[in-house]
């Protein structure tokens, strides 16, 4: 039980994906691709997005209304589909992040105690 | 996920759903442009694709992020089933007409249950709504009808009531025109309309100063369909006269279509007053309807009235000793005699669907063990239990819903013999039809046996999995636990259909003592008619004559010379003469003149007394019901002179003093003695009037058998306006119908014939609703049979392919041709045996159920040991043709064929 439920290197913490998607889109439209680029990259490479997770979760996002999705043309000239966060999208991910922050500096504060 | 986010989820699918195929290729576009700057950027497209994973899954994944996946699945199963049934045209076909039987004649008879006894009567508040109906208490209650004092008497005084009125047929002749016509409406007092929501499409109903004063306000309300038919629907009628026999109306208003009063027959309507003699507080006859108060119950109306009623039989002993009245439902007055009859139909059909339904069940499983592989390979292609079931009762329910849509065909089929050829009468608001609720009600039955018929393989295929697990320890063990349910569905078959063979059985045996019945006379070759003849012109009428048909027993009293014989009526033609013209006519054999035909509801009763004998009171009193005769009446309709002697011609007057009695009188006041010459009186008249005959009993007033068991007096015929015909033809006497019609109308011009029927028919007509309920259940009981005869076959023939390899072996091993015969029958048997035992008694409670229909028979009659036996012997046959094939294995080759 304890072995298979810790995430292994590289793997997202379960239940993150969706904040770290919001964030990404914080500061623009991008594609799956580039959303996936971005969070490899603005993890020092740590984390790594699986796209059989992307996928479900960005079209779930959508369908629920947190992100909006357009068709535009990409940098290398080809058709590609463009999210942004939607007003709702932007305020989940508000509460999102105050709530991991908190979260993450408790787990830290336990786990550099004692 | 939050309320918000689920109604946006919902909002953003249901966006999709009409543009499935735009997003399939959105999906995929954006899947491929992932790929490619994904190789782009690794310039390895093979690692890249296999990073990737399997994008088909993905593809599916992200799709039903988009769909209802649950409905997704469900129009697959639809899809699947549909292909599955057509791969197996012949068992679609099979099941679909059984269950098409089935839902169809459910959906025909609950079209009927619905119209006559959910909707009930096209009145506003039905459930108030009440029939007051005087009684006496006799031997039994009575019901007799009400008086006009009386009525008067409850209206002013009973406080359960919003409103009472009055109401009873009349029968006027309308003159004018080519032919003058008989026609029937009601007297009505007010406020009968209001009471059954009537309001006139032209003109007005009654006002209450136009019901307040005997015969003096002539004035009529027209039915839409005697406004059309007699008058051409002229606009301008109201206000106009209409010529009646012996006095002119005023037309005052003309009713919309489709109201028929409650005696449903009415075309016209006059005020209650219009009709004479209402003034007699002994001359009872009328019914009366009253709405309840809101917050009054049946009961406590009905115990006010009877308060009432004993107050008046104090203030009346006379004329209202003994009498009652009774507050009764008056849609149980109108419909509830049918509801029995319908009740029963509704069971009956109910029990061939469940028939039908544990066929096709049978069929079903045939196929599913046929389908084990199939389902094996779904089972281990990762369908869950829940899945698979849910497939199967996807099946089901398409198998029942196209069974349905073939019920609709028989439904409507069915509902239109049902309405043309019934004999009963239906009341003309009873509309059987194939509405929303009929469909609403297949639908739901259709449902209800997909369900079930899925659930059975289900079932099966459980017990079966159960059999499997065992296989190798105990192989004949089990696959006998997996046969029970067949075994089940066997027994239930046979239960079912032994209910409907008895109760058909039965109703078929009642019908047959009910034809079998000796009604006392011999309707055969009579032909019975009714005339109105106008008197002769030249003295004008004195008073206008009221035409309310009652031959008034008062009239009896005008016997034995107590007052001088009133003089003969002046009619256009005499008796004497009529009679001598009809019996001119070729193939007459003879002809008779009464007052009232047999089985015609004509005759009054009247008190009598007999010398020697003080009983009185209303209680014991003796009753009889008298006609007016001409000697020839007893030869026609073959009435048996038991003793002394018909009327002589000179008897032939009112003045007469001669009486013949039927035997029953005899019975009571002169056992053993001879009666001829003892004296009888009417009413309250000296013992006066001679007896000089004495003929057979009679069931003059209804089959099977009279209302009450008063017997019968004639008195000399004596010419009156409206008579009876009756006429003896020497053979078919509807082929003498045309020729005396001609005659009469020949002889006496300005005559109405009507009624004209054969006595024959008019015995029929009282046996019709056993009849039609006994034809019916014949049919439904046939229907089960056969289908649980083709059951039993199928079980059985199932059953010896099975055990086909056993029967080699045991055919190897020495046993005899009959032996294996004695088994398989013997296995078949078992099921029958136990089917019969458990649906013999079921068989009591509908025939408990039938109750009314039934006459001279009980549960416990030779018809259901016919039935039983029936059923049983098909049953057995139905075992033997596959058990005969069992015996004809070859060993070696059931051996072989393993």
């Amino acid at each position: 039980m304890g072995s298979s439920s810790r995430p292994s290197e590289g793997e997202l913490l379960p239940g993150t994906l969706d904040m770290l998607i919001l964030k990404a889109l914080s500061r623009g439209a991008l594609h799956g691709y580039a959303i996936a680029q971005h969070i490899q990259r603005a993890s020092d490479e740590v984390l790594r997005v699986e796209e059989g997770a992307l996928y479900p979760a960005l079209h779930k996002l959508e369908v629920r209304g947190w992100l909006k999705a357009e068709w535009g043309v990409s940098d290398h000239n080809r058709r590609a589909k463009f999210y942004t966060l939607s007003g709702i999208g932007r305020r989940e991910l508000e509460r999102e992040s105050r709530y991991w922050t908190r979260v993450a500096s408790a787990v830290t504060r336990v786990m550099q105690g004692a | 996920m939050r309320a918000r986010d689920r109604g946006l989820t919902v909002w953003n699918r249901v966006a999709k759903l009409w543009r499935r195929r735009q997003l399939a290729r959105d999906i995929d576009d954006e899947l491929a442009f992932h790929l490619a700057m994904k190789a782009a950027d690794t310039t390895d497209a093979r690692a890249a694709r296999k990073q990737f994973g399997n994008v088909a899954v993905l593809r599916e994944e992200v799709h039903d992020m988009w769909t209802f996946p649950s409905l997704e699945s469900i129009w697959q199963d639809l899809k699947y089933a549909l292909r599955t049934l057509r791969r197996a045209p012949a068992f679609t076909v099979v099941a679909v007409l059984v269950l098409g039987i089935g839902i169809g004649a459910n959906t025909a008879i609950f079209s009927l249950v619905d119209a006559m006894v959910m909707r009930g009567l096209p009145y506003p508040h039905t459930d108030r709504l009440m029939a007051l109906i005087g009684n006496v208490q006799r031997a039994t209650v009575e019901r007799r009808g009400n008086s006009y004092p009386d009525f008067a008497d409850w209206r002013a005084q009973s406080k359960s009531f919003d409103a009472m009125a009055g109401y009873t047929p009349l029968t006027l002749t309308f003159l004018g025109g080519s032919d003058p016509e008989r026609i029937t409406g009601e007297a009505v007092s007010q406020p009968y309309f209001e009471l059954i929501g009537a309001t006139p499409a032209l003109g007005r109903t009654f006002r209450s100063d136009e019901d307040a004063v005997p015969q003096r306000d002539f004035v009529m309300v027209l039915s839409d369909s005697l406004w059309k038919r007699r008058f051409g629907a002229d606009p301008a009628i109201v206000n106009q006269p209409v010529a009646i026999l012996g006095q002119t109306f005023t037309v005052i208003g003309v009713m919309p279509a489709g109201i028929t009063g409650v005696t449903d027959a009415a075309e016209f309507w006059v005020p209650f007053m219009v009709q004479g003699g209402l003034t007699n507080r002994g001359s009872r006859g009328f019914f009366a309807i009253a709405r309840l108060k809101e917050d009054v119950s049946q009961a406590q109306a009905q115990s006010e009235l009877t308060a009432i009623s004993r107050q008046l039989e104090i203030q009346y002993p006379q004329s209202n000793e003994k009498r009652g009245v009774e507050v009764s439902s008056l849609t149980d007055l109108l419909i509830g005699p049918l509801n029995s009859a319908v009740v029963a139909l509704m069971v009956a059909v109910v029990l061939v669907l469940l028939v039908a339904c544990a066929n096709v069940a049978n069929l079903l499983i045939g196929k599913s063990e046929s389908r084990q592989r199939e389902i094996a390979v779904r089972t281990a292609l990762g369908a869950g239990q829940r899945r698979l079931l849910r497939q199967l009762v996807t099946e089901s329910c398409v198998l029942a819903l196209l069974g349905a849509i073939a019920g609709i065909a028989v439904a409507v089929f069915g509902l239109r013999t049902l309405v043309a050829t019934s004999p009963v009468t239906f009341p003309s608001y009873v509309k059987p039809t194939l509405n929303v609720t009929a469909l609403g009600f297949m639908a739901a039955v259709a449902l209800a046996c997909g369900v079930v018929l899925g659930l059975a393989p289900a079932m099966h295929a459980r017990l079966a999995n159960l059999g499997a697990a065992l296989k190798d320890s105990a192989r004949g063990t089990s696959s006998a636990r997996a046969h029970r349910l067949r075994g089940v569905l066997v027994v239930a078959e046979v239960a079912l259909a032994i209910v409907l063979v008895i109760g058909a059985g039965l109703m078929i045996q009642s019908v047959r003592n009910l034809t079998a019945l000796d009604p006392g006379f011999d309707p055969t070759s009579v032909l019975s008619l009714q005339v109105n003849i106008p008197r002769v012109p030249t003295p004008p009428a004195a008073s206008p004559t009221t035409p309310a048909a009652l031959p008034a027993p008062a009239a009896a009293a005008a016997t034995c010379q107590t007052v001088p014989a009133p003089p003969p009526i002046p009619l256009v033609i005499s008796s004497a003469d009529l009679i001598d013209r009809l019996r001119a006519l070729p193939g007459v054999a003879s002809v008779a003149l009464s007052s009232d035909i047999p089985l015609g509801a004509g005759s009054g009763a009247v008190f009598y007394n007999a010398e020697g004998d003080a009983t009185s009171g209303a209680q014991t009193a003796p009753r009889a019901y008298f006609h007016r005769v001409t000697p020839d009446y007893f030869a026609t309709i073959r009435l048996p002179v038991r003793a002394g002697r018909l009327f002589t011609a000179e008897e032939m007057s009112a003045s007469s003093n001669a009486v013949i009695v039927s035997e029953n009188v005899v019975r009571r006041f002169w056992p053993n003695q001879n009666p001829i010459g003892k004296h009888i009186g009417l009413g309250n008249a000296p013992p006066c009037l001679s007896i000089v005959g004495v003929v057979g009993e009679a069931k003059h007033r209804g089959l099977p058998d009279n209302p009450t068991q008063d017997p019968d007096l004639f008195l000399p015929f004596t010419d009156r306006p409206g008579l009876a015909i009756l006429v003896r033809a020497k053979g078919d006497a509807n082929a003498i119908v045309t020729s005396v019609r001609q005659t009469i109308r020949d002889e006496a011009p300005g005559v109405v014939v009507y009624n004209i029927a054969t006595l024959e028919s008019l015995v029929d007509q009282q046996t019709s609703r056993s009849r039609f309920t006994s034809w019916l259940m014949g049919l439904f009981a046939v229907t089960a049979l056969v289908l649980a005869v083709v059951g039993i076959y199928g079980v059985m023939s199932y059953l010896v392919s099975q055990r086909q390899r056993e029967f080699g072996i045991r055919m190897a091993l020495g046993a005899s041709r009959a032996g294996i015969l004695k088994v398989v029958v013997g296995q078949g048997a078992k099921l029958v045996a136990i089917g019969l035992v458990i649906g013999i008694p079921a068989a009591i409670g509908l025939a408990r159920l039938l109750g009314s229909l039934l006459f001279g028979v009980s549960p416990i009659d030779p018809s259901s040991a016919i039935a039983v036996a029936v059923l049983a012997v098909v049953a057995l046959a139905a075992c033997a043709v596959p058990a005969i094939r069992a015996t004809r294995v070859d060993p070696v080759v059931a051996l072989r064929n393993d």
